[in-house]
């Protein structure tokens, strides 16, 4: 709950420095204060405490998502301090940020649907902005029209899935909900089954799960870059923090009726999003599709609905997230160049930059889930957990789209390795080099240390 | 929880498939009858879109400033903001001073938003 509250204060304090004039400073303070908060989470560990009528619960679950969410925005804040330069407005940007951050961990803390709802409306609503943020761009303005869009008719799936489930249950509680469900399990009305199936619309839409995944290209295309970065990693984490606590908590009772669903469009959303992956020429855009095919193998750990799926989830998301950041930081400066981001910008980094081309490396194993980087692990617990479950037929799948994966991470390897040029049109250096081999460091690290993250939740 | 659900059938309903009937039937009747009972003159004038004595012009998409739309949009942010504070005073009393406390809290964001809304010149009219 501090935690919010020092999240707030500080997206108010970024508007404040345009007031008072403190802007220069502004920037060293939002890294303060992030870091301050994750303290204060951390501090909160083993202490699950309920606040606000039962609205919001603190329970480990949500401390370790939110601190995970809060570190992925320090990071963000670093990778991006070059587009926070260029930018005229940088406090409104910061701000609109912290509150989305304020709406990502809203929803791994809710224990009521009415705050599930405000935590994704937080979120959603400044992620419509920021996709818009640069301002004289077709494509950003047509990315924030598309996601509005979209991701209004999402909300009203979600709401009205909501309405149903209040309707049968007569709270919003997850508790109650959850004890109800356990009470009915035989003489459950249609109408709640609808609800479900509802909620499972909106939420698989927010985290762009197929076939309601295609919104997710143009939108991460068309957004600033850094804006995208910020989607693929906290927007995601949110959703998935979200949708794992609702179904494992409410619906865990009737879980029959759901996993099926799960893992069907688990499947879909792998193929989908892999395959469209091979064909794309922009590297942006390929991301767009590879956080596509991401989420479908996470769904698979929501399918398994075992012990283990949410360290599983927990450790995926932390991978995943890392080299994301990583490619994106690089991403970053190639588009500040206004560079095309063809793949073929990167040959040659080998030669000019070898430690920059061997953390692009490393984050792209990660993704593509090569030992011993953080992603192999994040799909062996997940396949593990789904394995468990006798879901033989999603592994199997998955190996198979990860195959394709292996495919174009591995195009950005070879570009930068086998290119014939000696040198590339954009430079890494400073600060962004230094995040990258963070990223590229930490894969490696937290693929040492799984058990801990793990055994973590 | 001692809520127990109430079964409904279709036959619940029915009112409102009723008053549906009945809602769709006045708008078509109406629109049905003064076709046949109205004289039909059909006109220049008549066909105008606003036929009150005084002569259209222009087309009604002119483009106009977009600081109407700006102020008008925070016209509306804060009216409905204001809007929490009805029912906070009918309910002064028994909220304390913890209620009073929780409006000051309300009110210093509010008014932090107006200091931004002004120090970025968005209601400058040059």
């Amino acid at each position: 709950m501090n935690t919010i509250v020092t999240i707030a204060g500080l997206g108010i304090l970024s508007m404040l420095s345009e007031i008072f004039h403190f802007k220069k400073q502004l920037f060293v303070l939002i890294l303060l204060g992030l870091a301050a908060a994750i303290g204060i989470s951390v501090m909160e560990w083993d202490t699950a405490y309920s606040y606000y009528n039962h609205m919001v619960l603190i329970d480990n679950y949500a401390i370790a998502f939110s601190v995970l969410l809060m570190s992925v925005t320090l990071l963000w804040f670093l990778m991006s301090q070059s587009y926070f330069k260029s930018e005229s407005s940088m406090e409104a940007h910061a701000a609109i940020i912290l509150f989305a951050l304020c709406g990502a961990i809203c929803m791994t803390c809710f224990s009521d649907l009415s705050m599930l709802f405000i935590g994704l409306e937080i979120l959603s609503i400044s992620m419509y902005v920021l996709c818009g943020s640069d301002k004289l761009n077709k494509r950003s303005n047509e990315s924030a029209m598309k996601y509005f869009m979209m991701g209004a008719f999402a909300t009203g799936f979600l709401l009205f899935g909501i309405a149903l489930i209040y309707g049968v249950v007569g709270s919003f509680n997850l508790t109650d909900i959850a004890t109800y469900t356990g009470q009915n399990v035989n003489n459950l009305p249609m109408i709640f089954y609808a609800g479900i199936v509802l909620l499972l619309v909106g939420l698989f839409f927010k985290v762009s799960a197929a076939p309601f995944h295609f919104w997710a290209p143009d939108v991460y295309d068309g957004a600033p870059t850094v804006i995208t970065a910020f989607m693929a990693t906290v927007v995601k984490t949110a959703a998935f923090a979200a949708f794992y606590r609702l179904f494992a908590t409410c619906f865990s009772s009737v879980f029959t009726f759901w996993i099926d669903i799960i893992a069907i469009v688990a499947a879909l959303t792998m193929l989908a999003g892999n395959i469209l992956a091979v064909y794309q020429t922009s590297v942006k855009r390929m991301l767009a599709y590879s956080s596509v095919a991401h989420a479908g193998y996470i769904l698979m750990a929501l399918a398994a609905v075992s012990q283990s799926s949410k360290g599983a989830i927990f450790l995926y998301l932390i991978a995943y997230s890392l080299s994301t950041l990583g490619v994106f930081a690089v991403l970053n400066i190639i588009h500040e160049k206004k560079l095309s981001d063809d793949v073929s910008v990167f040959n040659g980094l080998a030669k000019s930059n070898p430690l920059a081309a061997a953390m692009i490396s490393i984050c792209m194993l990660s993704m593509a889930g090569i030992p011993p980087m953080a992603g192999f692990f994040g799909k062996y617990y997940i396949f593990l957990a789904a394995l468990n479950s006798g879901f033989t037929w999603l592994v199997l799948m998955a190996v198979l789209s990860s195959l394709i994966g292996v495919f174009y991470y591995f195009r950005i390897v070879m570009a930068m390795y086998t290119g014939k040029n000696e040198t590339t049109a954009f430079e890494i250096k400073g600060l962004p080099l230094f995040f990258l081999v963070l990223s590229g460091v930490l894969s490696v690290i937290i693929g040492l240390g799984t058990n801990f993250i793990v055994n973590l939740l | 929880m001692t809520l127990t659900v109430l079964l409904s059938s279709p036959a619940d309903y029915l009112p409102v498939a009723i008053m549906f009937v009945v809602a769709m039937g006045f708008v078509l009747t109406t629109i049905f009858v003064t076709h046949l009972l109205g004289p039909n003159r059909k006109s220049k004038i008549k066909l105008d879109s606003f036929e009150c004595g005084i002569e259209s012009k222009d087309n009604a998409r002119v483009p106009f400033s977009i600081k109407y739309f700006l102020i008008a949009i925070l016209f509306v942010l804060f009216d409905v903001e204001i809007i929490f504070m009805y029912p906070w005073a009918v309910n002064f009393l028994d909220m304390g001073m913890e209620g009073f406390l929780k409006m000051l809290i309300f009110l210093g964001l509010l008014f932090n938003r107006l200091l931004y809304i002004l120090k970025k010149g968005a209601l400058k009219w040059e």
